[in-house]
Parts: structure tokens; sequence; C-alpha cells
């Protein structure tokens, strides 16, 4: 018997309307709910100049005017010829850096590796603004710390120049890593050890191993990654706001936000903008999936049994962990000093004798005092991040599990749904929701299910991939021992597919729901008075108060997460595969 | 066929809810206009014991949190019998927000506050009741341009676009004096905005003209402006020394780091005139509750909330300005149209959002 002819795929070619045909037709509805109806208002909106509500606006009349304004001036090409180079430079670096992280925290024996890890997962919960004003505030020509540092030690004036093309690229490479690192830690948990030992006895050292081993096994990841960061660096926000405005550099959300910011928002040009993101993200999907085609190539979980085993580095073991927490500082530690040293101050300024006099913790005395109100919409954010993640994790797993694993028709279709909500930034995304449930005689205003279902949309193409990264790891062997005993689908997905899918899954899950815990934009669209997250908060703090307060109730965020990962690695470190000594 | 057929209802759902506006519009402004015809305390009796029967109000607030929270708790403290729903989102997002409900047909807004420059979308659409209310007798004689006579916004504070500087990198015989001194070489790269608001540019607007706006913005742009966006985070950075000067920021901030520390290097340009608007409150057309609405109105322009506006450093209407003199030149405005908005915007993105 042919090995494939043994996959529950083929079966169902000649048993139509069996269970798993029906799973997907039930996913292919949900995703048509939750991704097309929000797609379709854009794309509608991109052929109108008549806004939403106004009359004609529903009317069978289109124009390509939006796209003439958008896309007929020179600032449009020059920005986005910006972006190319910003996006790409960003990728490369977060990129390296992430998969240098996960290789030396996973699979090498590095000194300190798990607080390595830890503090880069827990760099994740500091909203992205503070971020950036924490750099700004390190390396601003005129009152940047380390500018000072430098001319106290050398003498050498505003070497560093955070507001420059180059700061944007090192700002947001920092800010994309833990996204490269968690990625790639996933996948290079799932490697079995046996075939870099292979390359090992064959005479490479660890370098040749690792690029002709372990980078070719784990391309499905590395291509995510650099699919996702390539994406989200396109369509950020914060640096080419705060940083790349001061550069005088343009890039595409520069573009969008000047072109479209008027009252009343002009939503025929942000949806026509949008489209830009829908068509590269297509396109980057495209490249994706001709990278990976040859599935079989990545299965490196088999029916062999295997534990992790790390790459004893000898002393070149102290050289990785010196570059690990060197990246860690830049990463968390540096923006985290900023932080906690402006949450002391009253005004921030340069760390003089002057300044360390004045240092109290007045600013977190007011944010406790004060903070009571704050208690709900951390609940709220608590809920939402748990629920959205599980949610989404748990779709995508199915999801990823019919793409990859089956040969339904339009399995594709699948993947190609639960990734496009990636061109729709959060603003179109919030707005599409509200007038969806507006309409829809549903009673989700004002409630967290809403914000909930928004958020599933948002984070369903980052979820998929992180779990389709491990999905091609897993080999069809496993699943064709499981036919042969008579299981069907869903044993096999319960029982094979979910367990094994752990490391993708837990990455996955942290990071939508972190994600899910700081999202402002759709929050701040949706909420009402009973249903407000925690980033409204932060909002309010950045719109109203001081750095100095957001200061304090990041650290404050910071030192939570950091407890939470704790013990979540330990859990994990209990349950999951036990390393081999 | 499950696309077409979801892309069907959602369409069908649209048009139907659309048909259903302004259902019960007219009962509102029928209501206010008998009771601008009732004497003072008769009017006042009417307005608490409707109020009273209504019980609740959504309010959504432009302000946020706990100057927010504590603007609604006065009233709550002087109400207690109406139950304040408030949410508190930006002025732009307010519009938009109210504008979908009430196309869709959902009358969840009962008022909102927006900046009055930020208002055209919604006074366009037909979406607010006109409101006439002798508590704007109240407001003083300088402010009394941000009254609308067909009533339909009430001003109920006022905030400013002004220059303001840093008085350790720009010492005041330096400063600048005049809006067009900010083109002058002394302040290469050293002014800063936030991106394009069309509130500072309608200030603008009404106060040089249209065509002086553009040889200003033309001006700006060649003379390397800081774009950066947060208008308290911008005002920190500047008293932090990382830039000098401020173009179009508010004052209140700088007002407060100088309270809480004397030191902090904050000044005002009072020379050049200070471009001032009003936050005014709507009441929605479709309303559900009229009452309680115009009891928040009117109590917005009362003692308790123009104290708490005052203690918070904005502008009051019927008081005298926390820390403004009174011989400060404000050019007061309130909307310019959508074409004079559409084409400022334009030759701000030419030339002062001109980038490499």
């Amino acid at each position: 018997m042919a090995t494939g002819s043994l996959r529950w795929g083929m079966h169902s070619r000649s048993a139509p309307l069996n269970g798993g045909r029906i799973v997907v037709i039930a996913l292919v509805a949900v995703l048509t709910y939750q991704v097309l109806v929000p797609l379709l208002l854009i794309v509608w909106t991109s052929l109108k100049t008549i806004r939403p509500g106004e009359p004609g606006f529903l009317e069978l009349r289109f124009t390509l005017a939006n796209y003439a304004r958008a896309y007929g001036i020179s600032e449009f090409w020059e920005a986005s010829l910006n972006t190319l180079y910003f996006a790409s430079l960003s990728t490369f670096c977060a990129f390296f850096a992430g998969t240098f992280l996960a290789w030396a925290v996973e699979r090498t024996n590095t000194p300190l590796a798990k607080l390595i890890g830890l503090v880069t997962l827990g760099r994740i919960i500091i909203p992205g603004v503070i971020i950036t004003i924490s750099w700004i505030l390190s390396a601003s020509p005129s009152i940047g710390v380390l500018n000072y540092l430098i001319n106290s030690l050398t003498g050498v004036p505003r070497l560093l120049n955070i507001y420059s093309f180059w700061g944007m690229v090192w700002v947001q490479s920092l800010e994309l890593t833990p996204l490269a690192f968690l990625l790639m830690s996933a996948a290079m948990q799932s490697i079995d050890p046996r075939l870099e030992e292979a390359s090992a006895i064959a005479g490479a050292g660890t370098w040749p191993t690792f690029r002709r081993v372990t980078l070719p096994l784990i391309l499905p990841a590395a291509a995510a990654a650099a699919l996702l960061i390539f994406i989200q660096t396109v369509e950020s926000f914060e640096v080419p706001l705060l940083l790349g405005g001061r550069a005088r550099t343009a890039v595409y959300t520069t573009q969008v936000y000047f072109n479209t910011s008027r009252m009343p928002t002009d939503w025929g040009l942000s949806s026509t903008y949008s489209m830009v993101l829908l068509f590269l993200s297509l396109g980057l999907l495209y490249v994706y999936f001709r990278l990976v085609r040859h599935g079989e190539r990545y299965q490196t979980i088999t029916g062999k049994d295997y534990r992790p085993r790390r790459i004893e580095l000898g002393r070149w073991k102290y050289l990785t962990c010196a570059m690990s927490l060197m990246l860690v500082f830049f990463i968390t530690g540096l923006p985290f000093l900023t932080m906690l040293y402006a949450s002391l101050l009253p005004r921030f300024r340069p760390p003089t004798a002057e300044a360390f006099a004045a240092m109290s913790l007045l600013n977190y005395k007011t944010l406790l005092t004060e903070g009571g109100y704050a208690l709900q919409p951390l609940w709220n954010s608590t809920v939402l991040g748990v629920s959205a993640a599980t949610a989404v994790m748990l779709l995508v797993a199915t999801i990823s599990y019919f793409v990859h694993k089956t040969r339904l028709g339009g399995r594709k279709v699948l993947d190609f749904l639960a990734f496009t909500p990636i061109a729709l930034p959060s603003v179109v995304l919030g707005s599409a929701f509200l007038w969806l449930y507006l309409l829809v005689p549903l009673p989700v205003i004002g409630t967290l299910s809403i914000i909930g279902l928004a958020y599933l949309t948002r984070y369903l193409p980052f979820g998929l991939r992180f779990v389709s990264a491990s999905m091609v790891q897993i080999h069809h062997e496993l699943e064709e021992a499981a036919a042969v005993a008579g299981g069907g689908w869903w044993k096999n997905f319960r029982y094979i597919y979910l367990p094994l899918l752990r490391p993708g899954l837990m990455a996955g899950w942290f990071w939508v729901m972190v994600h899910a815990y700081r999202e402002l934009t759709i929050s701040l669209m949706l909420a009402r008075s009973s249903n407000r997250t925690a980033s409204v908060i932060i909002y309010d703090l950045w719109t109203n108060g001081s750095f100095q307060q957001l200061s304090a109730f990041g650290v404050i965020m910071f030192s939570i997460l950091i407890v939470l990962v704790a013990i979540a690695q330990k859990i994990s470190a209990r349950y999951g595969i036990q390393e081999r000594v | 066929m499950i696309r077409v057929a979801a892309t069907i209802v959602f369409l069908i759902g649209f048009i139907a809810s659309s048909r259903l506006i302004a259902l019960g519009a007219d009962s509102t402004e029928l209501i206010y206009a008998k009771l601008a015809k009732l004497p003072a305390d008769q009017r006042t009796k009417q307005l608490e014991e409707g109020a009273r029967k209504e019980g609740s109000l959504n309010f959504v607030h432009t302000w946020r949190g706990k100057i927010a929270r504590d603007h609604v708790n006065l009233f709550q403290k002087r109400y207690p019998f109406v139950k304040v729903e408030m949410g508190d989102i930006g002025s732009q997002d307010a519009a938009e927000r109210f504008i979908a409900e009430e196309t869709a047909g959902r009358h969840l807004t009962d008022i909102l506050t927006l900046g009055v420059p930020d208002m055209a979308v919604i006074l366009k659409q037909n979406l607010v009741a006109s409101y006439p209310t002798p508590a704007t007798k109240k407001i003083l004689q300088q402010y009394q341009n941000f009254i609308e006579p067909q009533h339909r916004w009430t001003p109920w504070y006022w905030a400013e676009h002004g220059i303001s500087y840093n008085t350790d990198l720009v010492k005041p015989d330096k400063a600048p004096k005049a809006w067009f001194d900010l083109c002058k070489p002394d302040f290469k790269g050293q002014v800063s905005f936030d991106p394009p608001e069309t509130r500072f540019m309608a200030g603008l607007y009404v106060m040089m003209g249209e065509a002086k706006t553009k040889e200003w913005f033309k001006c700006m742009g060649q003379n390397q402006p800081i774009i950066q966006q947060g208008h308290t985070q911008r005002m920190e950075l500047m008293l932090t020394g990382d830039h000098a000067v401020q173009g179009d920021n508010y004052f209140y901030t700088g007002v407060e780091a100088k309270k809480k520390d004397p030191k902090a290097p904050f000044a005002m340009v009072l020379t050049a005139p200070v471009l001032s608007f009003a936050g005014a409150m709507v009441i929605n057309k479709n309303t559900q509750h009229p009452y309680a609405s115009a009891l928040f109105v009117d109590w917005t322009l009362g003692e308790d909330s123009q104290n708490l506006i005052n203690s918070i450093l904005r502008g009051p209407l019927t008081i005298k300005h926390p820390y403004l003199p009174e011989n400060v030149k404000l050019v007061t405005y309130n909307l310019v149209g959508d074409d004079v908005t559409k084409r400022l915007h334009e030759a701000w993105n030419q030339s002062i959002g001109r980038m490499k």
C-alpha cells in the first residue's frame, strides 16, 4: 500500500461528506464571517469616495479615484522605497538576532540560557511606545543618557543619533527580535538531535552543522518569522511616527497617517492604502508556500523516540553567553533600566547627582492610589488575553492540520482566509467590527465578546504561522500508524498532533496572549464603560499623564509578566519532553 | 456560496438599518423648544424631573482617564439619580463612532463632547439636536464667539494652540515673538509639531487666511521642523532638552510641569496670538434620554464643572483662565469648511510633511 493512501485526506475523496469535510466547511464558514466580511468592507470602501453611512455608499457605482490619489503621487513611491529598505533591514537584523538567541538558549549549553530566554520573552509585554521613548531618552543627540555617558567618558559629544534611518532600523529590529526568538525556539525544540549528532560524527563543526543541518530543518519557522517580521515592520506605527518624523524619513505608515488623519477620516483612502498591505501579504505568503512546498523535508518528529539534547560548546559557551547577554541588554535591559530610571523621577533629565537626589516613588504611589479604576480593565485584559489566545491557537491548529496534513480540496483557502487579516490595519479592523455588530443584532456591543471576536481575527495569521511551522515538522508516519490502528482524524489530531505541537502552540499562545493584552487600537474603537482594557489605561497615561507614570506602569507590568513566564516555564519543564543529560 | 450569502445578509442589514435613522428625532427638539419657553425655575424643575425618570445617560467624553472620571463624578455627586455610562475616546474616534451608530439605527450615545473644529462631519449628517440653553448666558464676553447661533453645540471649555519654548535652550530675548519667527534660521530643526491636525490648521487659517497659512507652511517646511506624535510627550521631550520650541502645542502640560517643579525650563510666547477653539457638547437628535442630556449639558457650564476645568489648567468659559493673562491675544474659531480643510492638509503635506 502506498504510504500516502493511508492518509486521512485520501479517504476523504472517496467519502465526500465525512466528519473532516464537515469540519473544513465549518472552518470556512467561521473564517468567512470573521475575515471576509471586514475584508469586503475594506475593498468596497476603497472603491468609493462617499463615506460609509452617507447616501450612495451602498450603490453599485464604483470609482478608482482613491487609487489614483493614493498611488498617483511620487511621495507614496518614495515612502514605499524607504519602507522596503526599512523593513528588509529590520527583518534581517531581527531574524538573525532572534535565531541566534533561540539557538543559544534551546540548542546549546550556553550558561544562563533560561534567564536569557526569560528576559527576552518578558520584553514582549512592554508596549512599543514605551520602548521607542526609552530609546529616545537613551540615544537622542541632545538628551540621550548613552550620549551623556559616552561624552563623559570620551569627550565625544552626540555620538549616537536615534533620530535617523539607522536609529529606526535599530529600534524596530530590537522590537521584533523576541518574535523571531519565539518562532525559532519552538522549531528548535522539535529537532531530533540525532541529525546534528550524525553531522558531528561526520566531522562537521558547530557552525557547519547549524548551517547545513539545523537551519534547513527549521526553514518553515524561519520563513514564517521573516514573513511576520517584514509585514509587522511595514505596518509598524510607533517607530515611524516617533523617530521617522524627526529623521525626516517617510515610510508607508507615515504616508498613510499624514494623508488620512484629517477630520473626518478619509475611509476611502485608508482602505485603499490597506490594499497594498493585502497584496504584499498575499505575495509574501505565496513565496512562503513556495519555500516550504516540500513539506516532507522538514519532518523531524518521527515515530522514533528522541529527547532534546544540547550541543556542547566547550569554551565557546562563554562567548555565546556574552553575546546573548549583550543582545538581551539592548532588547530588554536598557529600555527597562531607562523606564525604571524615568519612573523614579518627577521630570526626566540626564543622570546627574541632582537627578538622583530628586528620585522618589511618587509615580508608583500616584498610580497605586489613583489606580483602583485600573483593576477592572486589567481583569478584562487577562480574560481577553487568555481566551483569545486559547481560541486562536485551537482554531489555527485545526486549520493547520487540514492544510498541511490532508489533501482535501479547498484546504489552501483556509490558509488564505486565516492569513488575510494580517493585511487589515487594526483601525480598519476595529471599525469593521463596530459596523458589523451595529448591524448584526447580537448583544455584544459594550461587552468583552466583541473585542474578543476582533482579536480572534487580528491574531489568526500570527497563530497560524506559529503552528504551521511546528506542524510541518511532524512526520506522516505517526498518523499512518494511527490510521492502521483505525484512528479517525479527530483521534489523530487530539492524541498525536496536539501533544507534538506543544512548542509551537505554547509559543503562539504566549505571543497572542501578550499582544492581546497590550493591543490598543481595536480596544479603543470598541471600548465602552464596561469593557475597557489595560492598554486603554496605558493610553490614558500616554495622552494625559506623563512618561514617568507610564514608565512606572510599564515596570509593574514587566515585573508581573516575568513572574508569569517563570511559572509557565517551570510548569512546561515539568510536563514537557525531558532533556537528555 | 456561503461567502455570497454572508455578503448579501450584510448588505441587506446595512440598507435596512440605515433607514431607521432619525425616528423620533423631532420629539427631542420639540422637548427642547418647549423647555426654552419656560421660566428658569420651571425649566430647571422639568429638566430634573425628566432626568430622574430617565435615570441614566450615555456620554462619550473626549477627555481621557482620571480627569474625565473626575468630571463625571462631580455630576453624579450633584445629580445622583442619573447614572452616567461614560466612554472616553478621542474627538475623532468619538465622531466616527457616533456616525456609525446612528447610521446603523442604534441610538447608543446620548451626548458627546468634541473639539468644535472636529464637528463638521456630524453636523453635515444632521445628527445633532438643536438645544437652546440659558446656561450659555454665563459665558464670558471674550468667549462669546464660541456660541453657536443655531444651538447645535454648547461650548463648555476651550483649548489652545500656541508657541512655547525651553528656556534653557532659548533665552527670552531670542525667543520667537510671532508665528513667522519660527521660520528663522535660529530655530532650524528645533520646532516641533504633531502630525497634521485639522483643529490647528483651522486656527492658522482663521488667524492669517489661506494664502498666508500656506506661506507659513512653506517657510516652516524649509526650516526642517520636527514631526513627532503626542502632545504631552513632545512637551516632556522639549522640557528635557530634546529640542527647543513647540509650534502647535497646548500650554497646560508645560504649566503643570512648572507647577510641580519651578525649575522646569518652560515659557509661553504670549506676544503671538494664541489659537483657541472650544470643546463643546452635542446632543444626539435621537437621544433616548433627552432630559438627562440637557441637564448634563447645562451642568458643564455650572460652577462645579467650570472650577474643575480651572483646576486642571484647561480653559473655563464662565470664569477667569487659570494662567493666561487677560490681555493675551486670542484668535477664537469654530468650524472651517471641508474644502478649506482638504486644501490645508494638502498644503501641509507638501511642505511641513514633506520628507526625504
